[in-house]
């Protein structure tokens, strides 16, 4: 017992991450860690394989038959890059909309692309994970806007092209990560106008985590959840 | 007793499936749906208990497999033990970051009289049928008192946290972080 108020080892904390036993915070720890610690990441790798046996112990559930259409679809956003050293790189790298055509189609990947511009062009060394996220409309396979996270702990929305907002209607942007009850608002956003939001006023950004801008009346939406068309949607994805 | 699980797996090259993926070819991510995605529904939905939700997971471990395949390396590890990873670890976010932990009450948990869990625990049968084959870690496991290994198999397949291992288990919360911590480290010492 006298062991229990110190802090974890490398060890224990890889076993109980795979375990599942850590608390949301640790979690985040251990895998903030992973990508720069081979200790934890070999201890992390090896328990993986060692309880993966125990997956048998969950009965198999069938999935619907819709969830095979979602994922394609999904994919279908999300195509494997290719080749990003030979991309041409305009400076400001954002402004060629002749780059996102060239990439159109791409959704998910396009932000690993981004990112490796977004280093290389701005030497930006980063203290955290690095988010990015590209939002297209739902129809689309342009990308229409995107998300960027920085050292200089903010959050940027920057415009691709120009979008026309109805009269009498705003853009409202939206945030929503695993396990929360619904999107949480980010407040309104002007057609091509870059938005910046400090990164303290979000829970940290998760992987996967959701964004998206929806139509809504001029003052926004009234019940603090999207009423509205989304107009483009993107998924975080984690690039450092 | 020998599983179908075990035998249907043999067959199935999942790294090659993976790279599959990291090229770009949809089939392999189709294929690798096709062989388990049963399976991988089923691990998510014990460990997220919702039907919807449990299937979002499987969709966005999907995702992952897919826009991330090529960072997978077959000399860390197999690439079953990747994707399951992928799929436990998205559960697992899901459930810690969401509303289910705000439900179990950790310090009614604690508050448990000490000597009547002692002798629940004493008592207490195997909550999981091991009769499936976990090999080597059958062993290690079956090395473990009863009331530890259901410690082990609460968390590993339905995701409890500590506190909810604690209310199922009727053991104070203390207890089921000792239990935990130590047993993990015997497993550790057997597995090699």
């Amino acid at each position: 017992m006298s062991t229990q108020q110190e802090a974890p080892s490398t060890e224990e904390l890889a076993a109980e991450y795979v375990l599942g036993t850590l608390s949301a915070t640790r979690r985040r720890m251990v895998e903030q860690r992973l990508p720069a610690d081979a200790m934890l990441e070999s201890a992390v790798q090896r328990w993986h394989e060692q309880l993966l046996p125990l997956v048998a112990l969950a009965e198999p559930a069938e999935p619907s038959a819709q969830l095979w259409q979602r994922i394609e679809r999904s994919v279908a956003h999300a195509v494997a890059p290719r080749r990003p050293a030979i991309l041409p790189v305009p400076q400001p790298w954002w402004n060629s909309l002749g780059l996102w055509r060239g990439m159109a189609g791409a959704g998910f990947a396009t932000a690993a692309i981004m990112a490796a511009v977004l280093v290389t062009r701005q030497g930006m060394l980063p203290t955290g994970p690095q988010y990015m996220v590209v939002l297209v409309a739902p129809q689309d396979t342009a990308p229409g806007w995107v998300i960027q996270t920085s050292n200089t702990r903010q959050l940027s929305l920057t415009p691709l092209g120009t979008v026309v907002v109805p009269a009498e209607k705003s853009l409202q942007f939206w945030t929503k990560a695993e396990g929360w009850s619904g999107p949480v608002s980010l407040g309104l956003v002007k057609p091509g106008q870059t938005v910046h939001i400090p990164l303290d006023k979000l829970p940290p950004l998760q992987p996967n985590q959701l964004f998206e801008l929806t139509l809504e009346p001029v003052k926004g939406s009234p019940t603090n959840r999207p009423t509205g068309p989304i107009q483009f949607m993107g998924r975080a994805v984690k690039v450092l | 007793m020998d599983p179908p699980l075990t035998t249907a797996l043999n067959d199935f090259n999942y790294e090659r499936a993976l790279h599959g993926c990291a090229r770009g070819e949809r089939q392999a991510l189709q294929d690798i749906y096709q062989q388990d995605s049963r399976h991988l529904l089923g691990v998510a939905l014990r460990i997220v208990r919702q039907r919807q939700q449990a299937e979002d997971i499987v969709h966005d471990a999907f995702m992952n497999i897919w826009t991330q395949a090529a960072s997978f390396d077959a000399r860390r590890g197999s690439g079953r033990g990747w994707i399951y990873s992928v799929v436990r670890n998205l559960a697992l976010n899901a459930v810690r970051n969401g509303v289910r932990e705000v439900s179990v009450d950790e310090e009614a948990a604690e508050a448990l009289d000490a000597q009547t869990s002692l002798q629940a625990h004493v008592q207490a049968d195997d909550a999981f049928d091991l009769r499936v084959s976990l090999g080597k870690l059958n062993d290690c496991l079956a090395m473990l008192e009863p009331a530890r290994r259901n410690c082990i198999l609460y968390a590993y397949v339905d995701g409890c946290s500590h506190g909810e291992i604690a209310a199922r288990t009727q053991t104070p919360l203390g207890t089921v972080k000792a239990w935990i911590k130590r047993s993990m480290g015997s497993l550790r010492e057997c597995m090699g």
